[in-house]
């Protein structure tokens, strides 16, 4: 959460020689991060970010206690000026006879932690307090009328959100406090009908009607206005879990249940009580008129945490000496006894209320002690060298990507990166089922609620997208699909797509040299149902080359090419003897395609080398037959003889 | 006889003359052509003696094919000559080769890689489509903790695993530090790095429902807080730039303790905060960029990995290549989403 205090109200409690511009470098430093600083009027504005674990300190006077912790490390003396804590007891309340009556019912124990509450008689209701109203604005807070701002000041001063009822608006001055029903509703202070999810704190008057909904808004039924005289002043601590429970499923994100729901500290309700009554009388000439409620079952009794010499600089990587320790835990107001054991140095330290939330294992105090001694001061070390072994499997799948991702790009492909989820829509329109696919079940949008099983779909998509921009396109992505297991984690395998706008050739092309540069043999044959081109590596099927629409894609399992790829390829020694070329041309057809004159040419003749196809038109092809022997020089004669009769069967 | 011999003499003359394939071409035409000097000398034979008109038909022939050779011999002379001279422009572009390009994460996560292999990490890969477990609990965050906000997250529809939970999108590389104590048995030391894709539901101008990051876990005997910083200086110094500054801030994470964020010293500002005297920077907040969050390893992660706290330590760190890119002096990204676009007018600019 942000907050935002000012200068000048910061000073109320603190008292230092550093200056704003100092406060936020050296709070950023070591404590709250303050984001910005900039001057409005005669004040300073910070803006300050407070982690989740620290909302003790999300106040003026929680900024003012960091400070006081903080500055003196870069030798600014800072003292507190005024310290709430200790100056806003409950004794220092009037004792009055003539008492206003409140009947108060707690029906669920685990619900509030303290409940206290005081009535004011003889309020008078009119705008705030100049420096009040100021203060307020330039914090962001709208003026509403003296009680109201005093309300809000209490928590921008103390951390602590606290609610003003008009007591003559409680029905029959009663306050059950209990949890919701489902479907119960409450209107609250913005107008807002909220009907509840159930299991809300809330307090009812006595006659059936929700005054408060608990920690997170008042009720309009019983809010200040005009005409107000008598009111409640409402100060508690909840249990914060059922609080982010109902701001969450309400949406009711108020300020104030943004400090309930990390959890408050029961000590804070006393002198954030006291110190109310205090501007009460003071700005809207309230007068106590009943007694004190306080309803605290369990106070609080400090934890202690020990922690010892050896584990702090074992952590922190330097030897801070045991003085410097025990100032810092000190100004942080932890009391700390010191113990020998053995030949340790045990500190056993105490934690004040406010921290109870945040400090638990001596890991904890680590942070504070290291963080205020600063980590601009610890030195810069690498980690000791370890030799820690990576699945080979792994490294050769990393180290094919990087080179696949190369050796694309220099042939003039462009790489793209496709989000993991694709829509129902695409997925219908390949033909595919969204049965096999895994889905969101709370994605943000229809763009994106299946994970990819293929990355065929979102390279169409790539192409489609960029028509029109460029004529010739040809894009590959290397990525994950995640093939669904039943009752398991999917399989997340890695995929290469190869996808172009050009022709069949081209793709074909691209795949055979990729996998000619990888030294993997490889052949191709065609899926006598779909007619798409499979890639066998090892007889396994790597993977499929087709066309969709006017686009031609391909798609390889990445795992295949990592188990079968070469640095280096089997190298033979050149053969020394003559090759003789021979061309013959051929008619193509289904039945007598390049694959069957591969294959039944290879088999005739134990001299052919390779064949190269070095003319095509139409269905007829010119192919160029290399012989040669490792044993002699073939002669002309020789090689055509085993031309002819490659030839001979070839022929039906 | 004589008429042969000084016809040759002739040609010889002329031919030393020649500059030009053209006018070579007209001293061919001069000879051999059909109205040329050798054919005339030819007609001549009727007046010759019957006994000597063998010879003399012997000598033009031999004649004939003398000229003929020189002209051949020039002419190639010639043309090589006169190509040398030919106009070559070479302010005109080469051949043009194929450029194709990668997606500018992949150069950054390349680059990533190398530097923390130096210093002896390993890239490992943990599932992305993880168990609220890995995701949460493993790293002390349990059910319904606030925590769990700031890591907002995509389930997906399956069956919920008894031991661990929903089938969710990884919202963070952290999920593989438990996954990483297990594969090495529970036995330090680690060194990984880690860097995957993640996934949180935001969409707009700074966010994408699918991002990077990159997750940097060392534990072993005694490691602390200095080598997490050392580590992260000599990584800024290196991708960014030697000029570049860290700073380490206090902050919250639940699988870290202590925790910090980090930052890095703004390039454009050189880290003062203020451009031209007077003008506030845009880029940075005061002068310091966030780059990262890091910590030392909470003792409960560790004992979820089955790691002794009491005899190890290490330090985490997590950050997003995208941030790495767009912080990158070169790159000037207004609008995160355009990465995941695929726009080929982008693509080719890599």
């Amino acid at each position: 959460m942000n907050i935002k205090i000012t200068d000048r109200w910061l000073r109320d409690y603190l008292d230092t020689e550093a200056t704003p511009i100092e406060i936020q470098k050296y709070l950023s430093l070591c404590g709250p991060s303050v984001e910005r600083i900039y001057k409005v009027d005669d004040d300073f504005i910070y803006e300050i970010e407070i982690t989740s674990n620290r909302v003790d300190s999300a106040s003026v006077f929680g900024i003012a206690q960091e400070a006081k912790a903080i500055l003196p490390m870069f030798k600014k003396r800072t003292n507190l000026k005024l310290n709430p804590l200790k100056k806003y007891k409950f004794s220092l309340l009037d004792k009055v006879e003539d008492k206003l009556d409140l009947k108060i019912k707690i029906l669920d124990k685990t619900i509030c932690s303290r409940f206290t509450a005081i009535i004011l008689d003889n309020i008078s209701i009119k705008p705030s307090f100049d420096q009040i109203k100021k203060r307020l604005t330039h914090v962001g807070i709208k003026s509403i009328n003296n009680v109201v701002d005093i309300s809000n000041y209490l928590m921008v001063a103390l951390g602590q959100p606290v609610h003003v009822f008009d007591y003559d608006k409680i029905g029959k001055k009663t306050m059950i406090m209990r949890l919701s029903k489902k479907g119960e509703t409450i209107v609250t202070l913005d107008g807002k009908k909220i009907i509840l999810p159930g299991n809300d704190i809330v307090i009812e008057d006595g006659e059936g009607k929700l005054i408060d909904l608990c920690g997170i808004m008042g009720g309009l039924n019983s809010a200040i206005d005009n005409k107000t005289k008598r009111v409640v002043l409402f100060v508690q601590t909840y249990n914060k879990t059922f609080i982010r429970q109902t701001t969450m499923t309400t949406g009711q994100r108020t300020v104030a249940a943004t400090y309930f729901e990390k959890g408050l500290d029961e000590e804070r309700v006393e002198p954030t009580l006291v110190y109310g009554v205090e501007l009460l009388k003071k700005y809207a000439h309230g007068q106590i008129n009943s007694r004190l409620y306080d309803i605290y079952p369990n106070p609080y009794r400090p934890r202690r945490v020990d922690i010892n010499n050896a584990l702090i600089d074992r952590l922190i990587g330097v030897i801070i000496n045991k003085e410097k320790i025990i100032e810092i835990l000190e100004n942080l107001d932890f009391s700390v006894q010191q113990k020998k054991e053995a030949d340790q140095l045990i500190f056993q330290v105490s934690v004040p209320s406010y921290r109870q939330h945040d400090i638990h294992i001596p890991e904890d105090l680590i942070e504070e002690i290291a963080r205020i001694y600063g980590y601009h001061r610890l030195p810069s070390r690498l980690s000791p060298p370890a030799i820690v072994v990576q699945d080979d499997k792994l490294n050769r799948m990393f180290k094919i990507q990087q080179k696949i991702k190369y050796f694309l790009k220099h042939l003039g492909l462009n790489e793209v990166i496709n989000y993991s989820m694709i829509a129902k829509k695409t997925i219908n329109q390949l033909n595919l089922s969204p049965k096999n696919f895994l889905k969101l079940s709370n994605s943000i949008s229809e763009e994106i609620e299946y994970l990819r099983i293929s990355l065929i779909p979102s390279l169409i998509r790539n192409l489609e997208n960029n028509s029109g921009k460029k004529e010739i396109l040809k894009f590959f992505e290397i990525a994950k699909v995640y093939l669904p297991q039943k009752n398991n984690q999917p399989d997340e395998i890695y995929h290469l797509g190869i996808a172009v706008n050009t022709d069949f050739f081209d793709l074909k092309g691209i795949i055979e040299s990729l996998l000619n540069e990888l030294n993997i043999n490889y052949r191709f044959e065609i899926d006598k149902q779909s007619n798409e081109l499979k890639v066998l590596i090892n007889d396994q099927l790597a993977g499929i080359l087709k066309k969709i629409n006017q686009y031609f894609i391909g798609e390889i399992k990445l795992e295949i090419l990592a188990k079968n790829f070469k640095l280096i390829p089997n190298y033979k020694p050149i053969n020394p003897f003559a090759i003789i070329k021979l061309d013959l041309t051929l008619e193509l057809s289904e039945i007598n395609n390049f694959a069957r004159i591969k294959k039944i040419s290879f088999q005739t003749s134990k001299f052919l080398e390779k064949i190269e196809l070095i003319n095509l038109y139409k269905n007829r092809a010119s192919f160029r037959f290399y012989f040669a022997s490792d044993k002699k020089n073939l002669t002309e004669e020789e090689a055509k003889s085993e031309l002819k009769k490659i030839s001979k069967n070839l022929s039906f | 006889m004589d008429e042969i011999n000084s016809l040759k003499l002739k040609f010889e003359g002329e031919l030393k003359k020649i500059n030009s394939l053209n006018q070579l071409l007209n001293l061919k035409i001069k000879y051999l052509g059909r109205q040329g000097l050798i054919n005339q000398l030819t007609k001549k034979i009727k007046q010759i003696p019957l006994d000597q008109r063998k010879i003399f038909g012997q000598k033009i022939n031999d004649l004939k094919k003398t000229i003929f050779q020189y002209l051949e011999k020039w002419e190639k002379n010639l043309s090589l000559k006169e190509k040398k001279e030919v106009f070559i422009d070479k302010t005109l572009p080469g051949k043009k080769y194929p450029k194709g390009s990668l997606h500018p994460l992949t150069y950054i996560i390349e680059e990533i890689v190398e530097i923390f292999e130096k210093i002896g990490f390993v890239r490992l890969s943990y599932p992305e489509v993880e168990w609220e477990y890995f995701a949460f609990e493993a790293l002390n965050m349990p059910k319904g903790h606030p925590a769990r906000d700031d890591f907002e997250t995509f389930f997906i529809q399956a069956k919920e695993n008894k031991k661990y939970g929903k089938m969710l999108l990884s919202p963070h590389t952290s999920s593989g530090q438990v996954r990483e104590m297990l594969r090495v048995k529970s036995q330090p030391p680690i060194r990984m790095i880690n860097i995957a894709k993640c996934y949180r539901p935001n969409w707009d101008a700074t966010h994408t429902p699918m991002f990077h990051q990159f997750e940097g876990l060392c534990i072993d005997k005694n490691i602390n807080i200095s080598h997490l910083k050392g580590t992260i200086n000599y990584f800024v110094k290196e991708f960014f730039g030697k000029e570049r500054e860290i700073r380490l801030r206090p902050f919250h994470f639940q699988f870290t303790e202590p925790s910090f964020e980090i930052d890095v010293s703004c390039g454009v500002c050189q880290g003062k905060g203020v451009i031209n005297q007077n003008n506030k920077c845009k880029v940075c907040k005061s002068g310091w960029l966030e780059l990262a969050g890091a910590g030392m390893v909470h003792p409960n992660v560790l004992k979820a990995g089955g790691i002794d706290p009491k005899k190890y330590s290490g330090w985490a760190f997590g950050f997003g290549p995208e941030r790495c890119l767009m912080m990158r002096e070169e790159v000037k990204l207004d609008d995160i989403r355009i990465l995941y676009e695929n726009d080929i007018r982008f693509l080719e600019k890599f």
